[in-house]
């Protein structure tokens, strides 16, 4: 049996996996110590299927940990007292950052400049230098650090983060000084940069440093809790945790270096989604979005890969602070089921990103909120059965959904009150759409080659609507519904990842450095596949990232294999280049010279040996058939009501539909058709209009 | 009303949109650091008639005024023009902000050959084949010495094809041609997705449907701007700075007055700037593109306005500008190489003040001065990679946010009419890219203007020639007129430049200089610092205490200049502050 436990914002979400069932339970998420959710959510599985929770969790052999505690430590500042030490004349690294302001009201100037993650009072600066090409322009003063250390002792500080410059070409200053602060602090939490983020550009390097340095006392606090508390509980088996890759890890491993755990949280999602349209021959890209109350992520599977970003933030790009550290690339918007609706002075609607949250909710909820959302506008149309909110545990008020939203919306843009829900439904789309469309660009993907997963629990309400917008023709909601990122928790494989920074000009091509490069991130990924007792099960997959001469940012470049034999091979990776290059944006140069810069290893292990298994029939605990009077595509009529669970695998079905979960309901309107597919999927064919010929 | 909310709400994000993946292309794949890491491009879509509809994340000084000018000399001097076609355009007689900013236009016409809307990229170039390598030629007396090649509306594409002379002109006349044609294949690429994307949403809409809506769009974003207009006080107000000395200035620099003239019942501002001095003899001269938008950039930070920036909203701004002024209307072959910057900073914020000096809460104080040693364009041959010619932008350092009514300024602006939304380069990129090495890069403390709400402190870089000998341009305004302050706010301090030679002598640079650094030979840029807006004894004191901890302030100012006595564990000892602020009789604002 095996677990996988997503603790989200609001619900944390579990997933059991026994035999060919799958089970999906939820809880409430606990803030104050996430740990007691996971328990929580633990006993509610338990009691629903007849168990003492000991005696379930006996039966676990894996489990699969996805957590935002990490994100949550660095947005509410529940971080350790972090001291940052750096290069010499350099030390406003964190303060300075990257400048940079994009996305903000651009003549706002009401905006505070965000405070650096480490205050310069607890930054020190070490005297000493390396240049570009590795050389020693300014020996380690040694005698100059007693005065610094003194300095350090008063700081009273439980983590140092170091991050020197050009650090990823000779570490030797890095090491001297991790040592020389071992003997004097033995205590200290240490994060050395060219370990944490063997990269290129001392903002990301020194940002990501001081991130994982800060975290580690809260990580091991953290998981260690878990791993001591599912043990008391019973649990015998494996305890291993998402990183922001989208791979896992062994709590263990993590708690000493939490920086992977960042972005743990989203990077699940697009796993299942990546599974899903494999098994489902459903092409080779996707995209995945998870709908919630105030925002709407979206993520990618391009080729069968799902595409990374060093530009990750944790909180508001540009006033949060920036990893720097390979993540899966995610793009969100404020808007979702809890997005306030509004028209402005001079006539213009508006929805969200103001979102009404869980506490007052939307109007309909009745718990005082008096402004109409997205939720209130689905009541209005009759998308959601107000009776059956959440499997029926929660009653709405459509009036009060009606009069919120004719208030505030259709009134003053003189329109009916349907009209008004429908226009609210239309811009949402409208921004969702272009939050798939910020990230496809950026990815080089054509959103009319992919098709859309509608995870989350209010992606019902208007993914169709989105995929037509978009041109896509296929819709899939996926059978885990809601918990699709718990679902991904299950698929995520083993993984290592070494990395190296090493310059390497096409012009000159150093083959030698190359493969010396290569050879010695091989040897780091062997240790990981002796761990693993079978070493045929590692897989090891190379990568460069590369750049036309003079370019700024690298794409990644998947290697043909570990080492380059010949010329022949260069010439490969430079095809690869160009190819991948012209991909994503348009155009090659065939004639340019290519940089290589940091080169890449990932050694990665499956756990599973079977495909994932499937919700069972009948599970979805939904009331009998029937119809519901729906406001679609400009009138009211009468929809069929059908149980996600009763939709016969197969059977293809024509629109108009509301197919209900426990969860929510997935409006398919009278253009397009559904079935279920073997893996237990919803997948909707999108009448979309014809492909321009360009 | 034709269109209703939700379509106007549509058609805003659409049309933001096609201008977001414009930017997206081109930052991604532009070759020159002062393209893809300083953010120095833009990218807009205009109507058939020449008006902007939107330009996303675009600096403002490029694309608020201008772009509408370029699009009409392409249409002057192209009458007919055809699906397939590009235009280079840098021409600042024609709309252009300045040489450097080399432009390309793509005509979105329809399927019956009806010209729709035109696409604008431009892209800062890291050199535009002038007399020296520096895009920034300040000392040139007129374009023939300034030496840019111009280009107003020269088809370089005909039927999706370069005219392969035009290309090779410029890859003769360019310094480093082969990043050139990097980044002219990234403008073009920008160019022909907006083209795609326009050509695609009229499928789905309709041409004329998108006219309407586009034109209904400009309705509301005038409705928007005339009720924020509305809310303001009446009255005229005046704010003048003074940029420094430089070649070809008058020896106190040049002064720059802005008049405005708030008429809120008529939901109209017009700032008048003909009361100023004549074209110089020297490249410090505004375009008319520039006079424009550096007014219209001053008018929106100083009343913090979110309403959308359109051809529809500034239908209530009225600018006055007069031929032959240096912030006006220059006439060929007037050099206008600065444009974008010193002296349209200054314009902008002469603006701040004039707004400041208006009513207490709205205006700034002066944002600093560009561009000190630490931005500056560095160019020689690397010798390790066969005396292979280099060019290029450092953006190093240059903090320079003013304070305004509400926040403290803000720390990385790196130039005003950027509006901080350019990058500082990583110091490894540029020591791997360049024969540089930067000793040092820090915030320097009590450089700022005090106030209730500060100015950014100032930023100190030093650079050394590292591999190679180093030619360094730079032209540093604020080194004798420092940033000022606003509403009883304290001025910056001073910008400064330094030569350090190898055997460790430091003398002290020119503003405007072209210096040689051989081998181990330095330069020091230290910026000025913001000016502050509102009395520093206004300012609370926990915030002046936070400031004393991180270094940005001394106790000893904290005491003398914010009257906040802070003990040495770096508390707050509120009797002797109070003591000190009654007797300076100014309140406190929380």
């Amino acid at each position: 049996m095996r677990f996988a436990v997503d603790t989200g914002g609001t619900f944390t979400d579990l997933v059991i996996e026994e035999g060919a069932r799958l089970h999906l339970f939820k809880a409430p998420t606990t803030p104050s110590n996430p740990v007691d959710g996971v328990l929580d959510v633990l006993e509610v599985a338990a009691r629903d299927l007849g168990q003492g929770c000991r005696e379930l969790l006996e039966q676990g052999e894996l489990f699969v940990h996805g957590t935002t505690t990490a994100t949550n430590a660095v947005i509410t500042g529940n971080t350790t007292r972090t001291a940052f030490l750096t290069t010499r004349g350099h030390p406003d690294v964190l303060v300075l950052r990257e400048g940079g302001r994009i996305g903000l009201p651009l003549f706002d100037h009401g905006i505070a400049y965000p405070e650096p993650f480490v205050p310069r009072a607890l930054t020190f600066e070490v005297p000493e230098r390396v240049d570009a090409t590795g050389k020693v322009i300014e020996a380690l003063d040694e005698e100059a650090l007693d005065t610094l250390f003194d300095q350090l002792a008063v700081a009273e500080v439980q983590s140092v983060a170091v991050c020197l410059l050009w650090s990823i070409v000779n570490p030797t200053h890095e090491l001297r000084l991790e040592a020389l602060l071992r003997e004097r602090f033995p205590d200290l939490f240490i994060s050395l940069s060219h370990r944490v983020n063997p990269s290129l550009r001392e903002y990301r390097r020194a940002s990501a440093t001081a991130i994982d340095a800060a975290l580690k006392p809260v990580m091991s606090a953290y998981l260690g809790e878990l791993e001591e508390r599912l043990r008391d509980a019973g649990y015998g088996g494996r305890l291993l945790v998402v990183t922001s890759q989208g791979m896992m890890k062994d709590a263990g491993d993590l708690a000493s270096s939490p920086i992977h755990v960042v972005k743990s949280g989203p990077a699940m999602a697009p796993v299942a989604a990546k599974y899903i349209v494999e098994n489902g021959y459903l092409g080779r890209n996707a995209i995945v979005a998870d709908t919630g109350g105030t925002t709407y992520d979206v993520a990618l599977v391009r080729d069968g890969v799902i595409p990374e970003t060093r530009e990750t933030w944790i909180g508001q790009p540009y006033l949060g602070h920036m990893t720097g550290f390979p993540s899966v690339d995610i793009s969100s918007v404020g808007a979702g089921g809890g997005s306030i609706a509004g028209v402005d002075e001079a006539g213009l609607l508006h929805v969200g990103p103001q979102s009404a949250g869980a506490v007052p909710g939307p109007a309909c909820f009745g718990a005082g909120g008096r402004k109409p959302t997205v939720t209130d506008a689905a009541v209005v149309l009759g998308f959601v059965d107000p009776a059956y909110f959440l499997g029926g545990r929660m009653h709405l008020n459509p009036d009060l959904a009606r009069d919120a939203l004719m208030r505030d919306v259709a009134g003053p843009l003189g329109m009916t009150v349907e009209e008004g829900a429908e226009a609210v439904m239309a811009l949402l789309t409208e921004t969702m759409a272009g939050a798939i469309e910020d990230i496809t660009v950026n990815q080089g993907i054509d959103p009319r080659d992919a098709v859309l997963i509608g995870g989350g629990g209010a992606a019902g309400l208007n993914s169709i609507a989105i995929a037509r917008r978009l041109g896509c023709s296929t819709v899939l909601f996926p059978d885990s519904g809601a918990a699709i990122s718990a679902a991904g928790g299950l698929l995520c494989p083993l993984s290592d990842d070494a990395a190296e920074f090493n310059l390497v000009r096409s012009g000159s091509f150093d083959l030698e450095l190359a493969n010396a490069t290569l050879a010695r991130l091989r040897e780091r990924c062997d240790i990981f596949a002796q761990r693993l007792g079978d070493s045929s099960l590692a897989q090891v997959n190379y990568s460069v990232e590369a750049r036309y001469a003079q370019q700024i940012w690298e794409i990644k470049v998947p290697l043909r294999q570990g080492y380059l034999e010949s010329d022949l091979d260069v010439a490969l990776l430079m095809e690869d280049f160009h190819r991948l290059h012209h991909e994503i944006f348009a155009y090659d140069d065939r004639d340019g010279e290519v940089e290589f810069v940091n080169w890449r290893a990932r050694v990665s292990a499956d756990m599973r040996k079977q495909p994932l298994a499937t919700i069972q029939q009948g599970e979805a605990r939904v009331s009998a058939d029937t119809t519901r009077m729906g406001f679609l595509e400009g009138a009211w009529q009468p929809v069929p009501v059908i149980g996600f669970g009763n939709v016969a695998k197969g059977e293809e079905c024509q629109g108009p539909a509301f197919v209900e979960t426990d969860v929510t309901t997935l409006v398919i309107d009278s253009q397009a058709s559904f079935h279920k597919d073997p893996q237990g999927n919803l997948v909707v064919a999108v009448a979309t209009a014809g492909r321009e010929a360009m | 009303m034709a269109t209703s909310g939700l379509d106007l709400a549509i058609i805003s994000k659409r049309m933001e949109g096609v201008a977001r993946k414009m930017q997206n292309t081109l930052l991604r794949t532009a070759r020159s650091g002062v393209i893809n890491t300083g953010r120095d491009f833009s990218c807009c879509v205009l109507t058939a008639d020449c008006e902007l509809v939107a330009a996303a994340e675009s600096l403002p000084i490029h694309v608020m005024a201008g772009p509408d000018q370029m699009a009409e000399s392409m249409k002057a001097f192209h009458p007919v023009l055809a699906r397939g076609d590009a235009f280079l355009h840098n021409s600042p007689y024609h709309g252009c902000s300045h040489a450097a900013d080399l432009s390309v236009l793509v005509p979105v016409m329809d399927d019956d050959g009806r010209h729709r809307f035109t696409v604008l990229a431009k892209a800062h170039q890291a050199d535009i084949g002038n007399a020296i390598p520096t895009t920034y030629h300040a000392a040139a007396r007129d374009v023939y010495e300034e030496g840019a090649l111009i280009f107003a509306a020269t088809r370089v594409q005909r039927d999706y094809r370069d005219n392969d002379d035009i290309i090779r002109m410029c890859e003769m006349r360019i310094r480093s041609p082969e990043q050139w044609r990097g980044d002219y294949l990234a403008s073009l690429g920008s160019a022909r997705v907006g083209e795609r994307e326009l050509i695609a949403l009229a499928g789905e809409m309709g041409w004329d449907r998108l006219d309407a809506m586009v034109s209904d769009w400009f309705d509301y974003s005038e409705r928007r701007m005339a009720l924020a207009v509305g809310s303001l006080p009446a009255g005229t107000a005046t704010g003048e700075t003074r940029h420094d000395p430089f070649p070809g200035t008058p020896e106190d620099g040049i002064p720059i007055k802005a008049e405005i003239d708030v008429r809120p019942d008529e939901g109209r501002i017009s700032i008048d700037l003909t009361n100023n001095v004549d074209c110089l003899p020297n490249g410090l001269n505004l375009s008319e593109a520039c006079a424009r938008t550096a007014a219209m950039v001053g008018t929106f930070n100083s009343l913090g306005l979110t309403v959308p920036t359109n051809a529809g909203s500034f239908r209530c701004l009225d600018v006055l500008l007069r031929e032959n002024c240096v912030v006006g209307i220059p006439c060929h072959p007037t050099s206008c190489s600065v444009a974008t910057q010193n002296v349209a900073d200054r314009l902008t914020n002469a603006v701040h003040l004039a707004f400041a000096n208006l009513a207490d809460g709205y205006g700034m104080a002066e944002i600093g001065g560009v561009q000190t040693a630490a931005q500056a364009v560095i160019s020689g041959h690397e010798e390790k990679r066969g005396g292979r010619p280099f060019v290029d932008q450092l953006i190093l350092g240059d903090t320079l946010g003013a304070g305004s009514p509400r926040a403290d300024g803000w720390l990385a602006m790196i130039t005003t009419g950027t509006a901080g939304m350019s990058f500082f380069d990583s110091v490894e990129v540029d020591e791997l890219r360049h024969p540089v090495l930067v000793t040092e890069r820090r915030l320097v403390p009590d450089h700022e203007g005090t106030g209730t709400f500060r100015g950014a402190p100032a930023s100190q870089v030093s650079f050394s020639a590292h591999g190679a000998r180093l030619e360094v341009l730079y032209q540093s305004d604020g080194t004798v007129f420092p940033a000022l302050g606003a509403r009883g706010g304290g001025a910056g301090g001073p910008a400064e430049n330094y030569v350090t030679r190898r055997d460790g002598v430091r003398e002290k640079a020119d503003g405007w200089a072209t210096l040689t650094l051989d081998e181990g030979d330095g330069v020091t840029g230290i910026s000025p610092g913001g000016g502050g807006y509102g009395p520093a004894m206004a300012r609370d004191p926990r915030r002046v205490a936070h400031d004393v901890a991180e270094g940005y302030v001394s106790r000893n100012r904290a005491r003398q200049v914010y009257g906040v006595v802070i003990d040495e564990d770096g508390v707050v000892d509120a009797d002797a502050t109070g003591v000190i602020r009654s007797e300076s009789q100014v309140q406190a604002r929380p």
